[in-house]
């Protein structure tokens, strides 16, 4: 089978180097300790209080996956968000477009590799997921959706760190735009609809309907993607409580017939490929831009 | 053959290339000379699939560039004037890396890089990290890296920049050897002895447009160039200004300080004939040299825009 060059260069560069372990401890060590620690405070409430309450161990599963979710927004930029700028930096980029590498090739290896660093993180980490299962509640099939969620968010937000890379010169820049890209993607999304529901509570008593869709705009937002699926998956914790209640409306309004999750997924996905396209069609030289090829 | 024809290329308001014409037999170790701002890496770049002309073309061994890139740059090797290396790969990793880029891989991209690195002496130095080589083995490893195909043409933008003596001398032997073998290469320099010394074939572009090119002995025999006289003169200039005014043979004169360059048309007994003329008119002279006929002093003439003032010039 043939391996993408750079995936393969960059593997064997990222798994040579420092960086890698320190990362997986450094995400572990935090995802274990906020586990551990929320583990030690129910086990005290059950010691102090004789009551043992089922859903705080649901609590402990939402928590700690909320807690992963976060770190791999902030971790993702910082992996994609220099790669190609990196590569234009040390003048390495003009090298790989006179071979046989076209400009996809380039973008997808960069990809797969930041992705590959995410997925190591991901899979790394599910023991401590895992910790739930002592107790139930929760399938394997639930952690698999999880799973997957975190994979769908993984790569838009990897794609939007390739993208700014593509498209600015310097890494530091890049890695910021890529910061702030996520930053509107997440908190951008979740003020608008806000606003909108005040605005929408305001035509209401005026005695008009107030406008829905603001509501969609949230199916590009990975983080209501998350909190959907988790909702879906435990009832309404308290995971990320400034998402509760807006995914709440949403299941209030049955906006896409229950289907939010699946439909945020799909739009994700089309986010991260119009991303890529952008991304290739940066890479490429104007030279062997055709028109809607962008190089691949 | 590398042909360019009418090449133009604007950034901005700065016009790069300006109707540039070039051509490169096969075989030719084609010096490309040009100060800087010239557009020599413009014209490399151009060359090499990596910017759009906003008219002319390219043609590398008939394939035009921007109908087939991808067909181009198979036939091309390209040394940047950066080294463009990765620092945490080792040297046989890094040449495999490039190996790949080109659909090479597995033994044959082995033993392709063992062949290369033995080429350029760092066969030794295949298991060291990139990052501990010195800045002539890295530019010795980015020829290698740039040959991993076995490219028809090599380009090189200024390759030897930087580089100590030694190095220089033993990047030029390797330069040799593989025009020996068949290699087209076009190297851009402005050190020009070097290239005086190693090109079959050499162009000189100035302000985005070829202002000479062929081989290095037509250059030296076509340019009308008279090697100019410098006639250093202690005090008053004025006597010696008249006289070579007034002297059939005198092209041109300009004055750069206390000296004075004299573009003479006579021969060696000419030459002494004005000397004389001048010292009997009582002009106190304390150097009169004809400047040396080589590379450096014909491109210095035709690129030189500043040139003196000139006071005098004649047609004929």
């Amino acid at each position: 089978m043939k391996v993408n060059p750079i995936y393969h260069q960059e593997s064997k560069a990222s798994a040579r180097s420092f960086k890698l372990p320190m990362i997986v401890l450094l995400f572990n060590c935090v995802l274990a300790v906020v586990a551990l620690l929320d583990m030690y405070s129910m086990i005290t409430q059950v010691r102090l209080t004789a009551e043992i309450q089922y859903s705080s161990f649901l609590g402990l599963y939402v928590f700690v996956a909320a807690v992963e979710f976060v770190l791999l927004l902030f971790i993702i930029p910082g992996l994609t968000g220099g790669s190609i700028s990196g590569e234009r930096e040390r003048q390495t980029l003009d090298l790989m477009l006179t071979t046989r590498l076209t400009a996809a090739d380039i973008v997808f290896g960069k990809l797969a590799a930041g992705l590959s660093t995410v997925f190591l993180l991901i899979v790394s980490s599910f023991p401590i997921l895992s910790l739930v299962f002592i107790y139930g509640g929760v399938t394997m099939p639930d952690v698999g959706l999880l799973l997957l969620c975190y994979v769908v968010t993984a790569v838009l937000v990897g794609s939007v760190g390739i993208f700014c890379s593509a498209a600015l010169k310097r890494s530091t820049v890049a890695t910021a735009a890529a910061y702030a890209v996520v930053l509107v993607l997440v908190a951008g999304t979740i003020m608008v609809s806000y606003l909108a529901e005040g605005f929408e509570e305001i035509t209401t008593l005026a005695g008009s309907s107030g406008p829905v869709w603001p509501l969609y705009l949230l199916l590009c937002n990975p983080a209501v993607m998350f909190q959907s699926v988790l909702t879906g998956q435990v009832g309404n914790e308290e995971g990320m409580a400034l998402l509760t209640p807006l995914v709440g409306r949403i299941r209030e309004l049955d906006l896409l017939d229950g289907r939010w999750w699946e439909c945020s997924m799909l739009v994700q996905i089309a986010m991260s490929g119009a991303f890529l396209w952008a991304a290739v069609r940066q890479v490429t030289p104007r030279s062997r831009r055709k028109k809607g090829t962008a190089g691949l | 053959m590398l042909r360019i024809e009418n090449l133009k290329k604007v950034f901005g308001k700065t016009v790069a290339l300006d109707g540039l014409n070039m051509l490169v037999q096969d075989g030719a170790l084609y010096g490309f000379v040009g100060p800087n701002g010239a557009g020599k890496t413009t014209t490399i770049r151009t060359i090499i699939g990596l910017l759009t002309p906003d008219e002319g073309s390219v043609a590398v061994d008939g394939v035009y560039v921007e109908q087939s890139p991808r067909k181009v740059m198979s036939k091309i090797g390209y040394v940047p004037d950066s080294f463009g290396v990765y620092d945490n790969l080792k040297v046989s990793e890094y040449m495999e890396f490039f190996a790949a880029c080109y659909g090479i891989t597995g033994l044959k991209a082995r033993k392709r890089s063992e062949t290369l690195l033995e080429q350029v002496g760092l066969y030794d130095k295949a298991d060291f990290y990139v990052e501990g080589l010195s800045r002539g083995m890295k530019q010795r490893l980015c020829l290698a890296r740039a040959l991993i195909h076995n490219p028809l043409f090599l380009i090189m933008d200024e390759p030897t920049a930087g580089l100590d003596p030694r190095t220089r001398y033993e990047f030029k032997e390797i330069l040799k050897e593989l025009c020996a073998q068949g290699k087209t290469i076009l190297i851009s320099s402005h050190i020009l002895p070097e290239l005086a010394e190693i090109c079959t074939d050499i162009g000189v572009v100035d302000q985005g447009r070829m202002v000479f090119e062929g081989s290095m002995e037509e250059i030296l025999s076509q340019i009308n160039v008279s090697c100019p006289i410098l006639i250093s003169i202690a005090g008053d200039q004025s006597p010696a200004l008249r006289i070579l005014r007034e002297h059939p043979q005198v092209e041109t004169v300009s004055i750069r300080g206390d000296d004075i360059l004299v573009g003479f048309g006579g021969d060696k007994k000419d030459e002494a004939a004005l000397l004389q003329s001048l010292v009997e008119a009582g002009v106190q002279i304390y150097g009169f040299v004809r400047e040396r006929r080589n590379l450096e002093t014909v491109f210095m003439q035709i690129t030189d825009h500043s040139g003196g003032e000139v006071v005098l010039s004649y047609e004929g």
